[in-house]
């Protein structure tokens, strides 16, 4: 650990570290442009030049690229590493146009600060500016190039950092140009990131534009709620609206970027036609008269059917509060337990995941880029989770081999092994894999049940032989590495793969490798679902409804409308209600139908909420404003305003967990203390209301403390001869199928046209060709898109987006097979 | 489009290569050579033998000098203002063939025929001032002998256009 | 003039053929090498020579060689660097176009020394007809087993193609060419492991101006004692190619001991002064080694003697100016030389270079202040702080312009105009 001396003060510093670094650890922070913590450092700005007075450098160098060693002294403070910086940001303002009062990142502008705080104040350049012609980049991030300081972040991060390849320097010398071929749309899903680097106005946030300096805003920490991984993300909003969503640092999780859903997705709590009042037999009715309506409601069923004709479904994206409210809203109330998933496949899946993770196995997305192997089965991270590829990425980047297992046509930012095989065989495969990785030397540490399941795996696939050889490179390197982690969708796969990619990830966990184990679920709070959630569902909601005993369904941040293909049939089954009750904050079909809605407001509004994500993180969203119509809704902008009142227009709505407890009192249980006032701030230890008996905390994460259940309990089932026709699956896309973002008019404009993709031998013999409309044929109806052709996937399969656009979706319950004749060509 | 020649022969080159992606200058050449100068369409025809994308290339393209990803003329002329052919003559060679030709630098010609790059020292201070045509070495050069170069190029052109 | 080494097949009307080099001793050197010696045997004698680097840099030959470590892994490449954009500089193509297998030669056994099996002969566009001449006589290398596989029969194969550059000084610097020859764009990389270790597809590397290459050959064959012997100067060895061009009787590349005078180079090969001029300054060694004024007249051009009076010997380009060349126009000549070639990496050179670009030009167009002689100053200082040797390079004649000719440029803010221009006053004819 080198030892050195910076302005007077000395810090030992892990070897390695650069004495820019160890500046910051100081507290000094060393002048940069180029040089980014996530980038690493580059050289080229020339502004974190230093004085090397004592030691093996001497002189001006820069403290980028100076690692720290002993005996180093070093002077941030110098008149001469002083001049030379000043004059440094003399030379990057001779073209930049000084249009600060019309540029968004004036007031947040790393130039800006760097400007005043070095001192260049006058301008001595009486030459000719530069200009360039700026580009389209498509609707979420805006491009000014002359404001250009050229310090290859943009280039980095795009290329380097997230391998994408449309975004790059052209020209040379003092022309150079930071942009695309030609005008058009990123096509890289982490583009937002550009605004949160970018240290001055090149690239802004588009839909924010010109909607306010970042002191006119409500700013606070929080959470994307868009997948599983829980992204940090500060939010800012104005004027009752949220305005925009950046990148919040937070090492173990999304480090210093987020996804372009992440960051345009927000627009979900802006929606115009967001539930705003009670409503009552479609009447607006007061707050107070809305909680009596609900609690009268219920109260008359439970007494004319029973407690058990009330059923209770939240979902993954009700924050944990909510979740644990419902919980003991149906305990207190002797309501059946409370569902959060509408699939029963959904929900076994899930808790199926939670049951494997427990500290030692489950990683961060920050130990994902220390992996030196990933296998991903039946999981695809740029549509599913997106920041995830970015953590493989990392990964491979650093040399890590990777490997998926899936039939959809993946597509990664870098090279990778792609075995497409068919949903039924994932198992199958990943277990051969392993099995043929573990053999040998690096098995003798398994203890006896370990053992016997690395016995019990299969080591012949019978199928796809021109796989085979590939299967073999891929164990190979999974056998060399140290460090391998199995990524594990929930989406697409089997309910008996979660399980055995936990039974695999432990199994590798128990050799000389460290191993490591991430899911990815369906929701920000699909963890939290997991552990609220006390079995498995035996049927889905729409089934139980169809059983004629539920009169009450109280819906909690859930729609039914959602991923469910069969309208009809769910309408029918709405038929047998006596009474739907909905809180939500988005104008879902079901609130459409809801005889009582009860808005409530999403996790940047009023309340702090807790989220679990993926890994058993718990995280808090503390709110960035507190709620109501946005001005731009209510007020028509009149100044001043007309009328003057005492409450905030829309500011009605709560937090789904206090409309819980609201309702809870309302329907006069004995026990009159709030559903949480236990729960607290889970960062402390009066958590106690979570602190049940199934719970493990540890750290910022929680377990179930069962976790690893039933471990190596995992059956590879040979796979039956089904049904002859392709087997459809409802997948997702980075835009267009989650539920939140599909609200945002901003996210919206990031979506592509539906359309289904299936392998080129597939569609030949269905006579099918690039661009064609097709026609799927289901019981309940038919689906017509446009036709994609791939050949990066398995044959026999039709992937189909369960895209907000489309009509009818395809069930989430899999699979779904169609015959070859119900698929035509319009 | 390329002529299926030429494609088939780059690929080939592409193929026997151990890294594909240290033909790229070979195939800009190649491909500028056939379309004049390097247009978008042949910045894609260059992506799309290399595996890379249209980006990538123009990233190259656009920063090397005798790669011309803008129109033009038929003799190429790289005019040396280095320093030692600059200091040769009352008026610089690229002065004078701008003001032969009626063009500005960077310009071609009405006729299509010449275009009038400035360029860096070329190597030939020993010859000094010196330029080069399509790549061809021209040196020791004098008014007299810029208007003898000049009308040779043109008269072979038009006997070239004639014979066709 | 001294013994003529490199240029020894030299004839005016044509390069020396495979016959005519091998009857001047051609491939005995390599032969021996490869029936009598190991590679790390050559690498010794290269190191007892003193052979420096001869692309500007002058760095020890021997010991960049040794940077390759033993265990390092295979493929492993030599890049002969003949980009030679130096401004004044053309050696290189004469020396190709003398005696193209001693060339070749020295590249195989640099190969031989470090084991390498790819040679990538990197040549600039300008350069296209020794381009196809390069090509041509390795094919007769090849032919004569001087080339390929089992060169001479034995276990060594090495081989090497033409890489034809598109232009731009900075492909000359050598991360930059690897950048270049791997396609992606030539800005240097500094701060990673050296070439020698992981260069070219991230395996050892060596890049060498050929002229350097060409030693190698004459190296073995007559010691390393005969080549320190060549040279004039204590700690110099070898001979060294001079390019005189500017302002001189006779402009041409002159083979002479290294550490020659610079006032022999001039008058013993260039012929002296043309008539009715006089010497006022030269640049030493191409565009990026500062001016040396009349004082320096009697300097040794080699790397020592030059680095203690503070100057560079550069590429050995010598560039004469006489008493009505204008230095501030030469100057502001070699500015936006190097501001129109700076790869537009890093600040100093990407934006500083324009800036002292736009001083020069006022001042040389007769709208200068005085204040901008203490900015030129600060400027040339802080170019030094750049990325790579690109910017100082450019600041080196800046310097020797503000170090030898402030006067000079006193009199174009004093006058407000340029001097030397026609009818100015200063010089009866010639330019600036």
């Amino acid at each position: 650990m080198p030892k050195l001396i910076i302005d007077d003060r000395e810090i030992e510093v892990p070897a390695g570290t650069k004495v820019i670094q160890a500046a910051e650890r100081l507290g000094i922070m060393i002048p940069r442009f180029c040089f980014h913590e996530a980038l690493g450092s580059l050289g080229a700005c020339r502004l974190c030049a230093v004085k090397f007075k004592e030691g093996p450098v001497k002189g001006i160098e820069m403290s980028c690229m100076v690692e720290a060693r002993d005996g180093m002294v070093v002077s941030t403070t110098d008149p001469d590493a002083v001049s030379f910086r000043k004059w440094i940001i003399e030379c990057l303002m001779l073209n930049h146009p000084h249009d600060c009062p019309v540029c968004d990142e004036g007031g947040h502008c790393l130039l800006q600060d760097e400007t005043v705080s070095g001192g260049h104040g006058i301008r001595r350049y009486q030459g000719k500016k530069r200009t360039y012609v700026d580009q389209d980049l498509g609707p979420f991030v805006r491009h000014e190039m002359n404001r250009c300081i050229h310090c290859w972040r943009c280039r980095r991060f795009y290329q380097d950092f997230s391998g994408y390849r449309d975004l790059g320097a052209l020209q040379i010398a003092n022309r150079t140009y930071f942009g695309r071929f030609e005008s058009g749309r990123l096509e890289n899903p982490f583009s937002g990131n550009l605004i949160d680097l970018c240290p001055t106005g090149v690239y802004t946030d588009k839909p924010a534009r010109f909607k306010g300096r970042r002191w006119n805003f409500e700013r606070g920490p929080s959470l994307c709620p868009h997948c599983s991984l829980g992204c940090n993300t500060t939010g800012s909003a104005r004027y009752r609206e949220m305005v925009r969503q950046e990148a919040r640092l937070n090492e173990d999780v999304n480090g210093y970027f987020i996804c372009d859903r992440g960051r345009f997705g927000f627009d979900f709590a802006n929606h115009p036609h967001r539930p705003r009042n009670a409503r009552s037999a479609g009447e607006e009715v007061s707050w107070e008269r809305g909680i009596e309506t609900a609690a009268e409601r219920l109260g008359a069923i439970v007494r004319e059917a029973g407690p058990d004709a009330v059923l209770c479904v939240g979902s993954p994206r009700c924050s944990l509060e909510t979740q644990v409210s419902l919980r003991e809203l149906c305990r207190v109330s002797g309501w059946s337990a409370p569902r959060f998933f509408l699939e029963s496949s959904t929900s076994r899946k899930v808790r199926s995941a939670v049951s494997k993770l427990d500290e030692g196995t489950a990683v961060s997305m920050r130990r994902i880029e220390d992996a030196d192997f990933v296998l991903l089965l039946g999981a695809d991270p740029v549509n599913e989770a997106p920041m995830s590829a970015l953590a493989v990425r990392q990964a491979q980047r650093k040399g890590a081999a990777v490997a998926v297992v899936d039939p959809r046509p993946v597509f990664l930012p870098f090279p990778f092994d792609h075995l497409t095989v068919t949903p039924d065989r994932m198992d199958l495969c990943a277990a051969v894999i392993v099995k043929r990785a573990l053999s040998g030397d690096n098995t003798a540490t398994l203890s006896g049940e370990a053992a016997g399941f690395l016995e019990s795996l299969p080591s012949g696939y019978p199928f796809d032989p021109e796989l085979h050889s590939r299967m073999d490179g891929i164990a190979q390197a999974l056998e060399r590495s140290e460090r391998p982690v199995i990524v594990c969708g929930t989406n697409i796969v089997g309910e008996s793969t979660p399980g055995l990619a936990g039974d695999l990830a432990h199994l590798l966990g128990r050799t000389a490798k460290k191993a490591g184990l991430f899911y990815l679920l369906p929701g920000p709070n699909a963890f939290g679902a997991g552990l609220q959630s006390s079995t498995d569902d035996p049927i889905s909601v729409l089934e139980t409804l169809e059983g004629g005993k539920i009169k009450a369904l109280l819906l909690v941040e859930q729609d039914l409308f959602r991923s469910q293909f069969d309208q009809e049939r769910l309408d029918r089954a709405l038929q047998n209600l006596d009474c739907l009750i909905v809180l939500d904050y988005l104008p879902s079909p079901s609130v459409e139908k809801a005889d009582l809605v009860l808005p409530t407001t999403p996790l940047f509004e009023r309340t702090p909420s807790t989220f679990v994500n993926q890994e058993g993180r718990l995280q808090q969203a503390t709110p960035v404003h507190r709620g109501g119509t946005p001005i731009s809704q209510v007020g028509c902008g009149s100044r001043p305003p007309r009328t003057f009142e005492d409450h905030v227009p829309g500011g009605d709505p709560k937090a789904a967990h206090e409309v819980l407890d609201e309702l809870y009192r309302s329907l006069g249980s004995h026990e009159r203390k709030p559903l949480t006032a236990e729960f607290g701030d889970w960062k402390a230890e009066n958590r106690s209301a979570l602190e049940d008996s199934s719970l493990v905390f540890v750290g910022d994460r929680v377990f179930s403390k069962d976790a690893p259940d039933k471990l190596f309990s995992s059956k590879i089932t040979p796979t039956e001869p089904r049904e002859k026709g392709m087997e459809v699956l409802s997948v997702d896309w980075t835009f267009g199928t989650e539920e939140l973002s599909g609200y945002s008019r901003v996210a919206q404009k990031g979506e592509s046209v539906p359309k289904l993709v299936l392998h080129a031998d597939d569609a030949a013999r269905l006579g099918l060709v690039e661009g064609d409309k097709a026609a799927l044929q289901f019981d309940a109806g038919e689906t017509i898109l446009e036709v994609g052709i791939a050949t990066n996937m398995a044959s026999g399969v039709i992937v189909v987006p369960g895209h907000r656009l489309l009509e009818r979706q395809v069930s989430a319950q899999q699979p779904t097979i169609v015959p070859d004749n119900r698929i035509r060509k319009i | 489009m390329l002529p299926k020649e030429l494609e088939q022969e780059l690929r080939k080159r592409i193929e026997e290569s151990d890294h594909p992606r240290e033909e790229v200058i070979n195939v800009m050449y190649a491909v500028q050579n056939h379309y004049g100068y390097m247009c978008d369409e042949a910045v894609h025809e260059t992506a799309a033998l290399l595996g890379m994308t249209s980006l990538e290339v123009d990233e190259l393209a656009t920063f090397y000098d005798f790669i011309y990803r803008e129109p033009v003329g038929r003799f190429v002329i790289h005019a040396c203002d280095g320093l030692v052919c600059w200091m040769f003559g009352e008026e610089s060679v690229v002065d004078y063939l701008c003001r032969k030709l009626n063009i500005r630098i960077g310009e071609t010609t009405k006729d299509g025929l010449f275009t009038v790059l400035p360029s860096v020292c070329i190597g030939y201070c020993d010859h000094a001032p010196a330029i080069l045509i399509n790549g061809e070495f021209y040196g020791s050069l004098t008014p007299s002998r810029i208007d003898d170069i000049l009308d040779d190029l043109r008269k072979s052109h038009c006997a070239l256009v004639r014979d066709r | 003039m001294g013994e003529q080494v490199l240029l020894k097949n030299f004839r005016p009307d044509r390069p020396a053929t495979i016959d005519e080099y091998r009857q001047s001793g051609g491939y005995e050197a390599l032969t021996k090498a490869v029936r009598e010696m190991k590679p790390g045997d050559v690498i010794e004698l290269i190191k007892d020579s003193g052979l420096r680097g001869r692309g500007g840099a002058g760095f020890p030959t021997g010991v960049k060689w040794s940077g390759v470590p033993e265990d390092a892994p295979f493929p492993r490449y030599v890049v002969p660097n003949t980009d030679e954009m130096e401004p004044g500089t053309f050696k290189d193509r004469v020396l190709v176009n003398a005696d193209p297998h001693l060339v070749i030669e020295g590249i195989v056994l640099a190969a031989f020394a470090v084991s390498a099996q790819k040679g990538i002969f990197f040549v600039r566009p300008s350069y296209e007809m020794d381009a196809e001449l390069i090509e041509r006589e390795l094919q007769v290398a090849r032919d004569a087993g001087f080339l390929g596989d089992h060169i001479l029969g034995g276990d060594f194969s090495f081989d090497m193609a033409v890489h034809r550059s598109a232009g731009r000084y900075i492909c000359g610097e050598a991360t930059a060419q690897i950048n270049a020859v791997q396609g992606q764009r030539p800005h240097p990389v500094k701060g990673g492991p050296h070439m020698t270790e992981e260069g070219l597809w991230k395996r050892p590397t060596l890049v060498n101006n050929v002229e350097t290459l060409s030693c190698i050959p004459h190296i073995l064959r007559n010691g390393a004692d005969w080549f320190k012997g060549l040279a004039k100067t204590e700690t110099g060895a070898g001979t060294k190619l001079y390019t005189v061009s500017g302002r001189i009787r006779r402009p041409g590349c002159y083979e002479l001991p290294i550490g020659t005078r610079l006032s022999e180079i001039l008058e013993d090969c260039g012929g002296g002064m043309p008539p009715g001029t006089e010497f006022k300054a030269c640049l030493p060694g191409g565009a990026s080694t500062g001016f040396l004024p009349r004082k320096f007249y009697d300097l040794e051009l080699d790397f020592d003697p030059m680095k203690k009076v503070g100057q560079r010997l550069g590429t050995g380009a010598v560039v004469v100016f006489d008493q009505n060349t204008c230095l501030v126009a030469v100057t502001l000549n070699l500015i936006e030389f190097f501001a129109r070639e700076s790869c537009g990496f890093c600040t100093p050179c990407r934006e500083g270079l324009p800036f002292v670009r736009d001083l020069l030009r006022r001042i040389e167009e007769g709208e200068g202040k005085e204040e901008f002689i203490p900015m030129l100053h600060q400027m040339a200082a802080n170019m030094r702080h750049a990325y790579c040797a690109f910017a100082p390079g450019a600041a080196a004649p800046l310097q020797g312009l503000l170090d030898f000719f402030t006067d000079e440029i006193r009199e174009h803010i004093a006058r407000k105009q340029c001097p030397f221009k026609a009818g100015n006053g200063k010089a009866e004819q010639g330019r600036g």
